[in-house]
Order: C-alpha cells, then structure tokens, then sequence
C-alpha cells in the first residue's frame, strides 16, 4: 500500500487487472470449450447411423439452445409476440432455452424458457399436457395408440436434438451424401459428427451436421447451414446434458388452481398451425402435390379461388405486406425467400415452396400453370 | 447531510469504531427526506397494481401480448403482486432509487463540502468508500424488500394467499413461496449491488451529485435498451441488465440454477470492476471540498 500512496497513478493498476482477469477469463474458458477437439477412435458414417438407430437411453435431463436465423422477413404473426413470452411460434424467429426430461418415449417434458414465462409440453403415458404460464392456461390431450404410432410430440417443430436429428435421418436416402466430420466437445463431452450433403446442387441446404455423443450414441447437436455459408440458419444444441432417469415427479402435472384447462381432441392449439376454419384436412382434399424429390422437392398446393378469398382477414394482409411482389411468365405474387426454403403465393391462390431458390419455384409455377 | 449530523448519537458510542461511522451513515440515508420519499413512491407502485386488478372485473383474461408479466396470476395469489411490482420496478424504479443513493455517496459529500470534514476525522479513504458502498446495498436492499413488503400485503388483503402456481405449472405451498420472493429478492438486490458499484465510481468523478444521479439511471437505461436490439446480440451477456429478469428462474421447477449462477457473476464482475475503479479514482484524487 505504501508504493500505492508515493505513486498514486499506480492504483488504476487494480481495476485495469480486475478487467483483465474478468475479459481474460470468460474468454479463455470460452475459447478453451470451443478448440478442444477430442481424439476418438475413427467410425464410419454407417457405424454412426446405427449406433444412433440402436440408442438405447434410459432417461436424460438437460438444457437445450435453439437458434434459428431463417433469413426471413418479420412476418407479424411470427414475431410481433416479443421474446419474453415464450411461445412456440418463436422457435422459429429466436434463440431459445429450452430444458428437456426423457424416461422413455412416453414419458417427456419439454420446458420453453421465455423471460418470466414458461411453456410446457408434458407427455406422461396418454397424457398430454400444454402449459403456458403467461396464458396461465392448461390444454389436455389424451393420446390414442394410434397418434403414439405417428408422433410423439404434438408439434412439427423439432424440439430435441433425438427427435430433430431422427427427421433429419428420415431423409437419409441416394439423394444425400453421408460422411463423418470433425469430433467435437459439447456440453462437456465429446461427440462424433455426422455430415449430411444434398447431392442435388439446386438445394438450398449446404450441410447438416449432427453431433452424436461417443459413449451413449444420443445426439447432442443438429445445424443445419445454408449452400455457400459458415453462418447456420438453424442450430438446436445440448448445453448441458445428464444422462441419469430423470424423477417421476418431473412428468407429473396437475392444472393449478385458477387456470383455465382445456380438453382437446384435436391438435393443442399453440402447435397447430394457423388454418381456418373448415379447412381440408388431408393433402389430397387440399390439392396438395409434390413435384421432384429429395432435398429439392416442391410441395404445391392448389387453394383454388377459394383459397384467395379466404385470405381476407387482417393477419394475412399484413403477411402479404411485408413478402416481395414478384410476377413472369408464371403469373404473378408474393415471395417468400429464406436461407433455407422459399415459398411462393400466386395470385391466383397455389403455394409453391421448397428447400430451393425461387427460380426453381417459378419454374414449376410455369409447368403448372 | 451535514458534519453535524455525522456525529453519532449517545447511543451509538458503546459499538466498535468500525460500525459507528457505518451506522452514522445508514442514519444519514434513512433520515433522508427524498429517500424517504422515493421509499414511498416505490411502495405505490405495488399498491397501485392490486387496487387496479381487484376494480377490474375478475374475468379479464391476462393473456395479453402487451400486459405486464404476472398480472394474470394476481387474482389467484396475493403474493403476485410482489413479483408484478418486483418485474415492473426492475427496469427503471429501483434503479433509480439505487442511482439517487450513490450518487449522494461521494458526490453529495464534495457538494455540500463536507467531504473534507469526513476525511480530517482520521478516516481512512478506502474505510470511506467501503462504508458509502455498504450504505448504497443496504440501500438496495431496503428499497427491492419494500417493494415486495408492499406488494405481499397488499396482495394478501385484497387477494388472499393461498398456493403458488410456478412458471413451470407446479404448485408449491405458501411457505416455500416466500421463501423463494426472500430469495428473488436477495438475488435483486445483488444485481442492484453491481450498479451500485458503478454508481459509487461515478459518484467518486464529479461533484454533482445530481449529475452522478442522471450518469447512473442513464447507464441503466443504455444498458436495456442495447439488451432489446437484436442486431446487437452478442453483447448481450455482457450487459449489467441482462441478467436481472431471470429472476424468475427462480420460479421453475425445478429452479434453473444456471441462468441465476450467470447472472450472479456478471454481478459480482462488475461490482469487482467498478468498485476497484472507485478506489482508485478516489485515492488519487484532490478532495477541496
């Protein structure tokens, strides 16, 4: 302290190592976690297929990190709700935490962080429970053996990394090309990666990466990069994982007091897409078709008049209002272009969209025409 | 505010010299009579959301994108109107009464020339700066427990108790409700603690204490509004104000120690910062006033 009296300028020393300390600190344990790359023994792509089909998981608990940058417009609906309120819908326009309990495929929990707010989906044998704190609303669902056989979760949005990288195999076919990456460290342990490349140049995806964990075969992470970009349009990662049977009680809900409980039949609400009422319900009363196939596949709906007429109410015309007009030779309409897919609404009422670039998409609007 | 009233009561003679001038100071800012006042202004806020509630008709659905967090669940428990005051006093409220205490810290001292006086008394500087600081946490702390004091009764007179329902959609008894608003609070507090450390090294700068004052709520306010700014987002870790809304994990089930672990390390980063900065702005500096 004495040196610190005769030569008082000497005392900013402190602060400035406080910084350095501070800064040097939370950037080497972050550059630390991001270089390590673990030396496991060499598999091949097959040997880590199978491991990831043969998976047997007890149980598991952990913290998951979503990001999505989609490159898409703001469209109203999607984001107009803010971060904090932890709706399902921001999974596709935000960065998410989110926490997940496994014990068996019927018994799963998956827990939407938003600020001050939580969004549950609760499977419990046929129990199914949507929970959503800031509606301090509860919607109940019994399961048939029928919907356990084509689903487990009630929404189209992947939600964990098992459940994304399963759909993301399920394309796994002469279309796409299969190799082994780097090894890499997540969430504290090391992992094998799965590289899937469309062969179809014309697709918009450049890769999908699955990181699988070495010893127990579960995938940890899924990203998903656009053709020609380092940047990925979608990332859902474990940040922290335990591989211990979660307890009983995680699976157990009870509506609270005062909440309104909702009984559906259907699918809950807040995962079901928003369709108006008296809608076709299967593809081929919709008008659906697919033109080509794999990654580059075209999915084609024809709404007919009916549709355009339809899309009246306030919602849609804001929608409208923020996609790109575009025409040619196919017509007219609105364009929907994203990182990953682009979509397209003629005027005359037909979705065509894709995982392609929107040339591709006008090109099967003037074979439909 | 004066080297008169720095001079303790009979009363405080028999405790240890330490705790007398850090005594005399906590005596200082509760005699305050705009500390006093903004005590009161911060306790409205709490009464003023159950009154509302409660002549609202009951059904009004709390579903609204736009309506302050916990509102919805204020007609079931009394004790939300704590943690409806707690998340509505966060952002700018409690900052404020945080910022008005530092910024009289040093500041106020130079500005009425008593600052001299304190350090003739053999005081040493840094004892100074340690009390000032352990003055503007209690301080804090004061303030986040009368808000949520307020809201809590006035909650549980015109709302009644009863069990919590979570964030998570688990109930939990009354008890362990409290126990988690005493923990919300003390995490708050924390939080607060580390802008007021920065407030104590702004204070140390000027000799305007209002002036200190408008620095502080302006750095809180920076500090928010960059945390809305999506393009912005990598930085976002890194701010003060960043952390202060996950005290709601707080009401998970299971609690999710995480975010609340970040949140109290960011905290203490910048208190370890700020208030070595303070330490030695304020030993180097030239006190003529």
């Amino acid at each position: 302290m004495s040196v610190m009296n005769s030569r008082p300028a000497l005392r900013w020393l402190v602060p400035a190592a406080a910084v350095a300390v501070v800064v040097g600190g939370g950037a080497a344990v972050g550059t630390l976690a991001a270089t390590a790359e673990p030396s496991l023994p060499p598999r091949t792509a097959q040997q880590l297929l199978v491991d990831l089909q043969t998976a047997r998981l007890d149980g598991l608990s952990g913290t998951v990190v979503q990001s999505a940058d989609l490159g898409l417009p703001n469209l109203p609906n999607l984001s107009g709700a803010g971060s904090g309120t932890a709706d399902i819908a921001s999974l596709l326009t935000d960065t998410n935490q989110l926490r997940v309990w496994y014990s068996g495929p019927d018994k799963t929990r998956v827990a939407l962080m938003g600020t001050l707010g939580e969004t549950d989906v609760i499977r419990n044998g046929k129990d199914l429970w949507l929970w959503s704190s800031k509606q301090n609303k509860a919607t109940h669902r019994t399961i048939s053996d029928a919907d356990t056989r084509s689903h487990q979760l009630p929404t189209d949005l992947p939600l964990t990394p098992q459940e994304a990288a399963d759909r993301a195999l399920a394309a796994v076919d002469p279309t796409t090309e299969v190799s082994v990456g780097r090894s890499a460290t997540i969430a504290g342990r090391d992992a094998y990666e799965l590289v899937l490349a469309p062969r179809d140049k014309a697709s918009l995806v450049g890769q999908v990466r699955i990181a699988i964990d070495a010893t127990e075969h579960v995938p940890l992470r899924l990203e998903i990069y656009p053709k020609g970009s380092d940047q990925t349009a979608f990332q859902i990662a474990f940040t922290q994982i335990d591989f211990a049977r979660p307890d009983e009680a995680q699976f157990r809900f009870n509506p609270p007091p005062g909440a309104a409980v909702e009984e559906s039949t259907g699918v809950p609400e807040a995962a079901k897409p928003d369709r108006p009422e008296g809608a076709p319900k299967t593809a081929e009363e919709a008008g659906v078709t697919t033109v080509g196939e794999g990654w580059t596949t075209v999915v084609v709906a024809k709404g007919g008049e009916d549709a355009a007429a339809g899309q009246q109410d306030e919602q849609a015309k804001q929608v409208l209002g923020v996609l790109t007009p575009v025409s040619g030779a196919w017509g007219s309409g609105h364009l929907l272009s994203g990182r990953l897919f682009s979509a397209l609404l003629t005027d005359d009422g037909a979705i065509y969209a894709g995982l392609v670039s929107p040339e591709r998409l006008y090109e099967v609007a003037l074979e439909h025409k | 505010m004066s080297a008169v009233e720095v001079a303790a009561p009979p009363a405080a003679r028999s405790l240890p010299v330490p705790f007398r001038f850090l005594r005399s100071e906590l005596g200082l800012i509760a005699r305050r009579r705009r500390n006093q006042a903004g005590l009161a202004v911060l306790a409205a806020v709490p009464i003023i959301i159950a009154i509302a509630v409660r002549v609202s008709s009951p059904t009004s659905s709390g579903g609204d994108q736009g309506a302050p967090q916990f509102l919805s669940s204020i007609t079931g428990n009394g004790l939300f109107v704590a943690l409806a005051a707690l998340a509505l006093e966060i952002q700018l409220f409690l900052p404020i009464a945080v910022a008005a205490v530092a910024g009289d810290a040093i500041a106020g001292e130079a500005n009425v020339g008593t600052l001299r006086y304190l350090l003739t008394v053999p005081v040493h500087r840094t004892r100074l700066l340690a009390v000032k600081y352990a003055g503007i946490v209690a301080g804090a702390f004061v303030a986040t427990v009368t808000v949520a004091g307020t809201g809590l009764l006035a909650g549980l007179l015109l709302f009644g108790g009863g069990d919590v329902t979570l964030l998570s959609g688990t109930t939990i008894g009354m008890g362990e409700g409290l126990l988690r608003l005493l923990a919300i609070c003390l995490y708050l507090t924390a939080c607060l603690a580390a802008l007021g450390a920065v407030g104590l090294f702004v204070s140390t700068l000027t000799e305007q204490p209002m002036g200190a004052t408008i620095a502080i709520v302006m750095f809180n306010m920076v500090s928010w509004i960059l945390g809305v700014i999506p393009q912005v987002d990598w930085l976002h870790p890194y701010l003060l104000t960043h952390w202060w809304n996950n005290f709601g994990d707080l009401l998970r089930d299971p609690v999710a120690w995480d975010p609340l672990r970040g949140g109290l390390l960011s905290a203490a980063a910048y208190t370890v910062i700020f208030l070595s900065a303070a330490w030695a702005r304020f030993g180097t500096r030239d006190v003529t006033s």
